[in-house]
């Protein structure tokens, strides 16, 4: 039994080593970036980490994704109510409520809604006939709609985005006619002006720093500069770790948490950087690839969703930390520090490695002509 | 199914491909392609390099009293970036007043708002509470330090020569621009010998090199040069004799004048009094407009230091060169006597002595005793403007000597001067003017120590000296400067000796001008002189109005038999040299006798 449950080998072991690697690294990282504070964070995020590893390890053996995705609407409400009840009793940091505090720990439900809303997405793509009509398309979209509200007036622009994004490639992987793609791609593009009345004075400022930075240089878009500079600086080999000056003499704000990129940019230069980016590149398309095999729809989808919600999340925020997206507050996947984000994340993979445990374990594997067939 | 299934892979395959593409060159751009600019712009981020200015070195007279020093000084200063970051501008206002007791200006305020510059003082000359508030409270004051600034001290003693000692102040641009060691911070001198010794007195400033984080918070020393501490000068002016002067003409009452005393074989400058003075310190720390006002519109020209920069007609205080001269030329010997009238004629012009009854058959000596000017007006013409105008020249007058202490040299008027001048010839009646030290010839107060030099002390004309020493902090020793010849008269003995009578007579002679100068217990020798402002041929003596009256001259030299000092004493609009100058110089030399600072 023991035996059993230390052996690995039916795991997929490329995402398990790089998700354990990230892991690790992680903290390395967050150590090099709030030391020189004389903060704790790297040993809570030790923590965060052991619990992690945890459940990428162990949890898949004690699981079976299809009983969760049979209650993904109870958890879907479960997210909603946290949700709200964060609007209600949430603390405020920097401005915007997104925690609920629990004492030992800030739990911010609009990460778990990611999950949450990733499984529930999959749990009706599996009962709707395919490819998708559009009325499936609207009823997924009013599903997504109400987290999405309530995390966008939280303020979080970034995970409602989030919310929304793997969705949207979730629907585009259920074979919604690219003639609605189209349309709906339009009627988008018009409604920007409208969009911009919605959104926040900050992420308006955010937005008119991205495409003018010089003219905001000192206010909005700080952030963006020194982090550019930061990860500039870093050239191609870096300064070494914890020598990163941009990042310990507090010229970049958010280091540790959205900005952890720019830290590894500055500290480790071009060669691993670029490399990290391939590593999410790979992590995000494997998990995708592996759902583009599976031939249980529930998780196929599943794996859609959580290959497309690391591979965006990732791109954004690495973009966002050299200018080539506004800052939206997006953490890096496995890499900034945050206890709830690093817990779901690591979730998605346990039930992503249970999808392909059970996949393989059940001989559910067909062979290409076989998906064809089907 | 199946085939959009696969094609719809393809899509997003392509998609995150083309991303990962593009965040990689752009991370290749950022970090190979540009990684020098940013690498740069990081180091500047959190590099800074302060300066360490160093003291000025400190200005002693000869004898070791002090005149001038530093110290250090404290200023509140804000970054306004940071403050703005930190707090909202009510609060910052609320800080200040409560914690620390300061009002910020509305303009002040305009600077932090909007940033205007990268740098603002609050307050300059903390005290010494503010500064412990500051300490106990530092962490409340984002953005918000104290800078060391270094003050310039000076003595009382110094109040008897701001002249000489000039003022500091920061340098401008274009003297930043010229020398790449100074700093905007740093203390340069602007006039007097803060100007002159800069060099000597300045230092060098250190470098030091820190890192700092975003609010501007010092974090570590990189590397540090340490400043080199300014040398200390020793002048070679006695304070006691500058001070006895000062007395003496503040006592005279007299509104405006200088005194120069030297010591004749080193040509040191003992005294350099320009009269009326002003508050040294006063006038360094800034004054208020209404002082400010009465500085520069004081008809007395308090600012102006008439010693090195005053032009005056020199009257016959000129006798001694023009002597001198004649007798090494052969026109006299120290026994010619010559008939001088009350009056000498050249054609159609009168040329009036200034005692109407004349002199008599005299010699030199006697025509130096009664300051007889018939008697110069002959041996002047004799001698020809030529002559007088190369004497003249070779005694160092219209010369700088020392071109760092002598701003202005006299006007020497020759036959080129006048055409250039007046565009006409040179006429007797100018050589006779000239002889007497009349007509267009002005000279610098100092200037007039150079005409008794050479004849007291060897025939040496010398380099004049204001410094005596300064110690040199690299190799720890005493620098002093030496007597540097420019030039040697070999005057026949009994020439000089005749001249030397003449002006001993002047003081203890029958006739002599300056008899108040035999009341000094020190045997001495001088001439008077009293230089006519106005056209001396409508003489008016007594004038009213200050500044059309003569000026009063006396120049001096005691002991008799070994001088060790030469002294000028002017008096600007005086009168008369031996009525008001002589007395000031009898009070300046008995004074120093009975203070026993000179005995024979």
């Amino acid at each position: 039994m023991i035996k059993e449950i230390l052996s690995f080998k039916d795991y997929d072991r490329f995402v398990l080593s790089i998700t354990v690697f990230l892991l690790l690294w992680s903290v390395i990282n967050i150590y090099s970036a709030s030391f020189h504070e004389f903060s704790n964070l790297y040993i809570k995020q030790i923590v965060f980490v052991s619990i992690s590893l945890l459940i990428i390890l162990f949890l898949p053996k004690f699981m079976d994704y299809r009983k969760i995705l049979e209650i993904s609407l109870f958890l879907y409400i479960i997210g909603v109510v946290l949700l709200i009840l964060v609007k209600i009793f949430g603390t405020t940091i920097l401005g915007a409520k997104r925690w609920i505090n629990l004492g030992f720990f800030q739990l911010q439900p609009s990460e778990i809604m990611k999950v949450i809303v990733i499984l529930t997405t999959s749990h009706f793509l599996s009962r709707l006939e395919l490819p998708l009509s559009l009325k499936g398309f609207f009823k997924i979209m009013f599903l997504v709609g109400i987290p999405f509200v309530l995390i966008k007036t939280q303020p979080d622009l970034g995970s409602a985005i989030l919310i929304l994004l793997p969705v949207l490639f979730m629907v585009f992987f259920a074979g919604f006619k690219s003639k609605y793609i189209l349309i709906l791609n339009t009627i988008v593009l018009i409604s920007l002006p409208i969009v911009w009345h919605f959104l926040e004075d900050y992420q308006k400022n955010r937005i008119i720093a991205f495409f003018n930075p010089d003219a905001y240089s000192k206010e909005f878009a700080y952030q963006i500069i020194q982090s550019i500079i930061a990860v500039g600086s870093g050239q191609l080999t870096g300064k070494g770790f914890l020598e990163g000056s941009q990042s310990k003499y507090y010229f970049l704000p958010e280091q540790h948490t959205d900005f952890i990129f720019a830290t590894i940019g500055e500290e480790w230069g071009f060669v691993v950087s670029a490399g990290l980016v391939l590593v999410y590149f790979f992590l995000s398309l494997k998990i995708l690839y592996t759902g583009y095999r599976l031939t249980d729809i529930g998780g196929k989808f599943i794996c859609y969703g959580i290959g497309s919600l690391i591979g965006s999340q990732a791109f954004i925020n690495i973009a966002m930390n050299i200018g080539l997206f506004p800052v939206v507050g997006v953490p890096l996947p496995f890499l900034s520090y945050g206890g709830t984000a690093l817990i779901v994340f690591s979730t998605m993979i346990a039930i992503y490695q249970n999808i392909y445990f059970l996949d393989k374990k059940n001989k559910f594997k067909l062979s290409h002509s076989e998906v064809e067939k089907y | 199914m199946a085939e959009f299934l696969r094609s719809r892979f393809g899509v997003v395959f392509t998609l995150f491909f083309i991303i990962a593409l593009i965040i990689t060159g752009r991370l290749f751009y950022l970090q190979i392609i540009q990684g020098q600019h940013y690498r740069e712009i990081s180091d500047r981020n959190y590099m800074r390099i302060f300066v360490t200015n160093p003291p000025r070195g400190r200005i002693y007279d000869r004898n070791g009293v002090l005149l001038a020093y530093d110290v250090p000084t404290f200023q509140l200063v804000c970054l306004p970036y940071i403050v703005r970051k930190n707090y909202k501008i009510e609060d910052f206002k609320k800080y200040m007043k409560e914690l620390l007791n300061i009002d910020l200006t509305d303009k002040q305020i305009e600077i932090i708002e909007k940033n205007l510059y990268p740098q603002l003082i609050i307050q300059k000359n903390l005290s010494p509470e503010q500064m412990r508030t500051y300490w106990n409270y530092s962490y409340l004051f984002n953005g918000v330090y104290i800078d060391v600034v270094p003050k310039r001290v000076y003595t009382p003693e110094a109040n008897y020569l701001p002249h000489v000692i000039g003022y500091v102040g920061y340098p401008s641009e274009k003297e930043l621009k010229k020398n790449p060691d100074l700093n905007m911070n740093m203390l340069v001198g602007k006039t007097g010998v803060e100007k002159i010794f800069d060099n000597i007195l300045r230092g060098k400033p250190g470098k030091r090199a820190v890192l700092v984080d975003a609010m501007g918070r010092q974090k570590k020393i990189l590397w540090e040069e340490e400043p080199e501490k300014g040398n200390d000068i020793y002048l070679t002016i006695d304070i006691r004799l500058q001070k006895i002067a000062y007395e003496s003409f503040a006592k005279s009452k007299n509104p405006s004048g200088a005194v120069v005393i030297v010591e004749p074989n080193s040509y040191d400058i003992l005294t350099l009094l320009s009269y009326p003075t002003y508050d040294l310190q006063k006038f360094y720390e800034g004054m208020t407009k209404e002082e400010w006002q009465n500085l520069t519109s004081n008809i007395y020209k308090p600012l102006l230091n008439k010693v090195f920069s005053g032009l005056y007609p020199p009257g016959s205080i000129y006798k001694p060169l023009v002597s001198i001269a004649a007798l090494e030329e052969g026109v006299i010997t120290p026994q010619t006597r010559i008939l001088s009238k009350g009056e000498f004629n050249i054609g159609k012009y009168v040329y009036r002595n200034w005692d109407k009854r004349g002199c008599g058959y005299i010699d030199v000596s006697q025509a130096l005793e009664m300051s007889c000017d018939t008697f110069y007006y002959q041996v002047g013409l004799k001698l020809g403007i030529d002559k007088i105008v190369k004497y003249t020249k070779e005694f160092g007058i219209g010369e700088k000597l020392n071109p760092d202490i002598e701003s202005k040299t006299a006007i020497i008027p020759d036959r080129e001067w006048k055409k250039k001048v007046f565009k006409t010839g040179w006429f007797y009646g100018d050589t006779v003017n000239l002889s007497i030290g009349q007509g267009y010839i002005a000279i610098t107060p100092f200037e007039a120590t150079k005409i008794i030099l050479p004849i007291i002390n060897g025939g040496y004309v010398l380099k004049p000296n204001l410094l005596k020493a300064y110690f040199d902090n690299k190799t720890q020793k005493l620098i002093h400067s030496q007597r540097e010849v420019i030039r040697q008269f070999k005057f026949k003995n009994y020439n000089v000796e005749a001249v030397k009578y003449g002006m001993y007579r002047v003081v203890y002679g029958p006739n002599g001008t300056a008899k108040v100068m035999a009341t000094v217990p020190i045997r001495n020798a001088g001439k008077t002189g009293t230089a006519q402002v106005y056209t001396y041929m409508t003489r008016i003596k007594k004038h009213h109005k200050w500044e059309l009256r003569d000026h009063g001259w006396f120049i001096d030299f005691a002991p008799y038999d070994k001088p060790k000092i030469a002294m000028v004493v002017f008096v600007e609009h005086g009168e008369s040299g031996g009525k008001v100058a002589a007395p000031i110089a009898a009070s300046i030399l008995r004074k120093v006798y009975y203070e026993k600072i000179l005995q024979e």
